[in-house]
């Protein structure tokens, strides 16, 4: 939804991205379906002056809860699918040619470990159509690591790593792209980060010469 | 006491509600430099804590102590005394959490959700934080309470002849809210226990691995789990009150009887038991739990919609062909109806962990709570007062001013959360932001709602007061309904009736839902009418003795918080003195018998069956809970110890023999117990006392070995301090000390009323036929042993 910046969109993106318009149209058709029903409702039987009582109601059938049990059930199990068919950006794909990049969290700031043994603060460099897999973990408090351009999140809790991957379709530099998403103390609002995509090749060069 | 509830709540939801502007106006342009960061958190963190804990849910318990009685036929609820003591540990609870904001280094700002190690001692250092998370536990003291309380009143305190089926709905849903309390709180006690323990006494149960480097241990994933373990129950709890007024209120308003009452019924029970305890790792989908649990509550998650779908369709077919009023209690009946169908669709997309990659930690979930918690319950609630209020004022609010605000917060509400549902990519919780995107306008846009929003309160407050001092008389029914509340005299119907709290010989005392007494012993059927005699009985079970106990505790755990110092220390001593003085006081009432009012009216309908007394039944009640407890606490043990990759091994930290002896010590007290209550079914009072006190001895022998077993862990070299040799041992011997030290509390407190039985003995207090007392007590016992059983395996010999 919002990596409109990139005119080719990265996989993760496109995948979340297919998935939410999948739930925004069973979502809205939902919500449409009941408020307008309530609506309607509410109007058609409003009260009028000169009516009698309403009448006396049969007991409600249970064909009617199984109606919304079976519909309600359909779709759920629909969105559940491509929920599950979409874990494709969440488990860490087994590719040779990943970059795998340690990433760590602390009070209030990223710190970026290469392969190469090289870091830098608050700036990911990674290489443009590559894997890119992140180690994440914390120093201090519990962070989370987001990069909303391209729908990827994961949190970043002290002791433990958590990993997750990208890949970037475009080269640039895009400031402010990385943001922690759980609170962390008093710079919470400050620890951001740019993600600075560059062409493989000036990746391998800067890999190799360490 | 509803009454008093219903304010309190109010003048906490006006604070909660200032935090929130204050939020707001910060928030309304890019940079910002309104409320620096420090203050923000503290902001955000104490409007959650506030409107949860001490607006929210109070306000549905406030409707609860007022009406329950009411529809059910009772005078009152089951133990008036403790419901005063509930309602005097909330306040207690809450002036506390406000009461930080005004200490060194001011409230607790790790969020309401307080993640560990953040929440923690070396994170967020100073008294403000223990002080507002010592305020909680008071809160979480009244909730257990409390849940007992209505329980055993719904269970027990029926009119004769009305069967659990026949209850209104708004029974029915306090009756699924306080179940949800009951099993939902002792998880967030457990897990604030744990934090206050490090807080206060040092040890390292949260301890981050920067400090506590035990290989394996992240104490972050601990505390998510107890917390929202407890934290989506709680969600409900929040909602249930709500969706029983809007129960009442769809066949008042329609002219028809409620569609399905028996599938909102079991959906409502499905819901709280078990799904609302089935789902709450999907708050944790990003923390690196396996893919398959992912997948397991987002499947969890999805189920819960279909019984919340079906209740929805439920009311609004109850509409069908009814007559259908728009008066303003349907108005926000329409408003709650639709503003939770939209929450809870939005809470169907968080259900995807896909998705969440992107709505956890943003606006877009800030969006998705508030429309279910504010939209669908404050709207709910709002319903509720509008159409009660009649009944507790007996005058008609202005139906004007009621629909003026119902357009002016609908509308306040929609631009205030509406905008947040788009600001998916902004992380929530920060204090400022840059000028990117559609941010500002999104933000300037909300913040305009905020204020339309909170504006629109101040209607309904006037209102309120153009009610009391204005208002039309009403009419004894005037929304023709029929539940039985309606039934009864309206209070402002009889002008004597004391509606506010008033101060009995100097103390604000035990004041029980005051238009009950003032009016008529409510719909109670006239022959039994007689037998209540209403206001005499009140002055008979007055008391101050809850207010005494919570002030004291107040004191006490506010001193704590500031200890160390000289000032704090005082605190404490008073605290703990003005508390023991006004138990022991208690005790003493109790002894002479001063509470003994006329004697409990037969023939009520009760469930399961008249065999269990009022009290053994509240005991039970009481003794789930515990058993929620210890479960918790014993699971995060064994969360700590299966995560641990080493642990001292066993009887290296403890002596085994003489914990076994100890053991023995425990089971045999179980037995002189029993013995005790063999003696009194034959009336043997000599008998009952030799054995009590045989009972105290071996209570006393184990609590008196415990305390010197603790002694030696914390007077050893260095107990707690993580810089040890061996950081492993720091770890084992803080969960030792918390769970066997609970342990051992639960073991004072019954040496503690063991004496006070005794003296009751002595008195001839107890008789062949009279000595629930005593089972009761029992049951406890047993319980407290029943405990040991499983500690004394998991922490001495594995």
């Amino acid at each position: 939804m919002y990596s409109g910046v990139l005119s080719a969109v990265p996989p993760t993106a496109a995948t979340w991205n297919f998935l939410f318009n999948w739930y925004l149209i069973f979502g809205v058709s939902a919500a449409v379906v009941v408020i307008g029903m309530l609506l309607y409702v509410v109007v058609r039987y409003r009260a009028k002056y000169g009516q009698g009582p309403p009448h006396d109601i049969k007991p409600t059938n249970w064909k009617v809860v199984l109606a919304i049990v079976l519909i309600m059930g359909v779709v759920l199990a629909g969105a559940g699918y491509q929920t599950f068919a979409s874990f494709t950006n969440i488990d860490i794909p087994n590719s040779p040619g990943a970059v795998t990049i340690k990433v760590e969290g602390f009070q209030w700031a990223w710190n970026f470990t290469y392969p190469n043994g090289q870091y830098s603060i608050d700036n990911l460099t990674v290489p443009v159509n590559t894997i890119v897999i992140l180690n994440l973990t914390s120093k201090d408090v519990y962070h989370t690591f987001g990069i909303a351009m391209l729908d990827v999140k994961e949190d970043v809790i002290p002791g433990k790593v958590n990993q997750l991957w990208f890949n970037m379709t475009e080269t640039g530099v895009y400031p402010d792209a990385i943001r922690c998403y759980q609170l962390c103390g008093i710079g919470h609002a400050y620890m951001i980060a740019n993600l600075t995509v560059v062409s493989q090749s000036a990746w391998n060069a800067w890999i190799q010469k360490g | 006491m509803g009454l008093l509830y219903f304010f309190t709540s109010l003048y906490f939801g006006v604070v909660g509600a200032i935090l929130a502007l204050l939020m707001r106006v910060q928030l309304s342009v890019p940079n910002n430099n309104f409320l620096q960061a420090a203050y923000y958190n503290q902001a955000v963190t104490m409007h959650g804590l506030i409107m949860i804990f001490w607006f929210l849910s109070p306000l549905g318990i406030a409707l609860f102590n007022y009406f329950v009685p009411l529809q059910i036929g009772a005078k009152d609820l089951a133990f008036p005394r403790l419901n005063a003591l509930t309602f005097w540990l909330f306040l207690s609870g809450g002036l506390m959490a406000v009461l930080s904001f005004f200490v060194p280094g001011g409230a607790a700002a790790a969020g309401w959700t307080s993640y560990e190690p953040l929440a923690g001692p070396i994170y967020s250092p100073g008294p403000g934080p223990t002080l507002t998370y010592l305020g909680l536990m008071l809160m979480a003291a009244s909730v257990t309470v409390g849940s007992v309380n209505f329980i055993v009143t719904i269970l027990w305190l029926r009119k004769p002849g009305m069967t659990l089926m026949q209850m209104p709905m708004f029974t029915w849903f306090a009756l699924f809210t306080v179940v949800a309390m009951l099993f939902a709180f002792p998880s967030i006690i457990a897990a604030f226990l744990l934090v206050l323990s490090d807080r206060l006494v040092g040890t390292v149960l949260y301890a981050p691995p920067s400090v506590l480097s035990v290989p394996g241990i992240d104490p972050s994933l601990l505390w998510d789990d107890l917390f929202w373990f407890f934290g989506h129950p709680e969600v409900y709890i929040v909602l249930l009150p709500a969706f029983g007024v809007i129960a009442d209120i769809v066949p008042a308003f329609t002219g028809r009887p409620l569609a399905g009452k028996n599938w909102i019924l079991l959906s409502t029970a499905i819901i709280v038991l078990p799904i609302s305890f089935g789902v709450w790792m999907h708050h944790m989908f990003l923390t690196g739990i396996p893919t398959i649990l992912q997948e397991v509550f987002d499947v969890s998650t999805e189920i819960v919609s279909i019984p919340f779908g079906i209740i929805v369709i439920m009311f609004i077919l109850s509409m069908v062909k009814g007559r259908v009023q728009f008066k303003t209690p349907f108005l926000f009946v329409i408003g709650a109806l639709v503003l939770f169908t939209i929450g809870g669709i939005m809470g169907v997309f968080l259900s995807s962990p896909v998705l969440d990659r992107v709505f956890n930690g943003s606006y877009f979930v800030v969006s998705h709570f508030h429309y279910v918690m504010v939209g669908a319950t404050i709207f709910g609630l709002f319903a509720g007062i509008y159409y009660w209020l009649p009944r507790m004022t007996g005058k008609m609010y202005s139906e004007k001013l009621g629909k003026l605000h119902f357009i002016v917060s609908f509308i306040g509400f929609n631009i205030l959360y509406a905008p947040m549902m788009l600001l998916s990519d902004m992380p929530r919780r920060i204090f400022t932001y840059q000028n990117i995107g559609d941010w500002a306008q999104l933000n300037g846009i909300a913040s305009i709602g905020a204020f339309v929003f909170a504006g629109a309160q101040i209607i309904v407050a006037y209102n309120l007061l153009y009610t009391w001092y204005r208002g039309e008389p009403a009419g004894p029914n005037p929304w023709g309904s029929e539940d039985l509340e309606w039934s009864s005299p309206a209070a402002g119907m009889t002008p004597a009736a004391p509606l506010e709290p008033e101060p009995v010989g100097g103390w604000i005392g035990q004041l029980s839902s005051a238009p009950v007494t003032g009016s008529s012993p409510a719909s109670v059927s006239p022959a039994n009418a007689g037998s209540y005699a209403a206001s005499a009985k009140h002055e008979v079970h007055l008391s101050s003795r809850p207010l005494t106990v919570s002030a004291g505790a107040m004191l006490f755990l506010t001193g704590a918080a500031l200890y160390p110092g000289i000032l704090p220390l005082g605190l404490m001593v008073i605290g703990v003195g003005i508390t023991a003085a006004s138990l022991i006081g208690w005790a003493w009432d109790d002894i002479r018998d001063k509470f003994s009012g006329p004697p409990e009216v037969e023939g009520g309908d009760r469930w399961p069956y008249n065999a269990v007394s009022k009290m053994k039944l509240g005991m039970w009640v009481f003794l789930s809970s515990e058993m929620v407890l210890f479960g918790t606490l014993l699971g995060a043990y064994i969360f700590i110890r299966e995560a641990a990759l080493q642990w001292p091994a066993a009887g290296s930290v403890h002596d085994i023999p003489l914990a076994t002896a100890n053991t023995l010590v425990l089971v045999t007290s179980g037995f002189t117990m029993v013995m005790a209550i063999i003696a009194i079914r034959k009336g043997d009072q000599r008998g009952l006392l030799a054995w009590l006190a045989a009972t105290f001895m071996l209570g006393s022998v184990f609590i008196g070995v415990k305390i010197s077993e603790w002694i030696g862990l914390v007077s050893g070299p260095t107990p707690f301090v993580p810089a040890s040799a061996n950081p492993v041992t720091a770890l084992a011997a803080s969960v030792y000390y918390i769970i066997v030290g609970l342990h051992g509390a639960h073991v004072m407190a019954g040496l503690i009323v063991m004496a006070y039985l005794m003296v009751k003995t002595t008195r001839g207090g107890y008789t062949k036929e009279n000595h629930g007392a005593i089972e009761n007590f029992a049951l406890y016992w047993a319980f407290v042993e029943i405990v040991w059983c499983f500690v004394f395996p998991l922490f001495y010999l594995l």
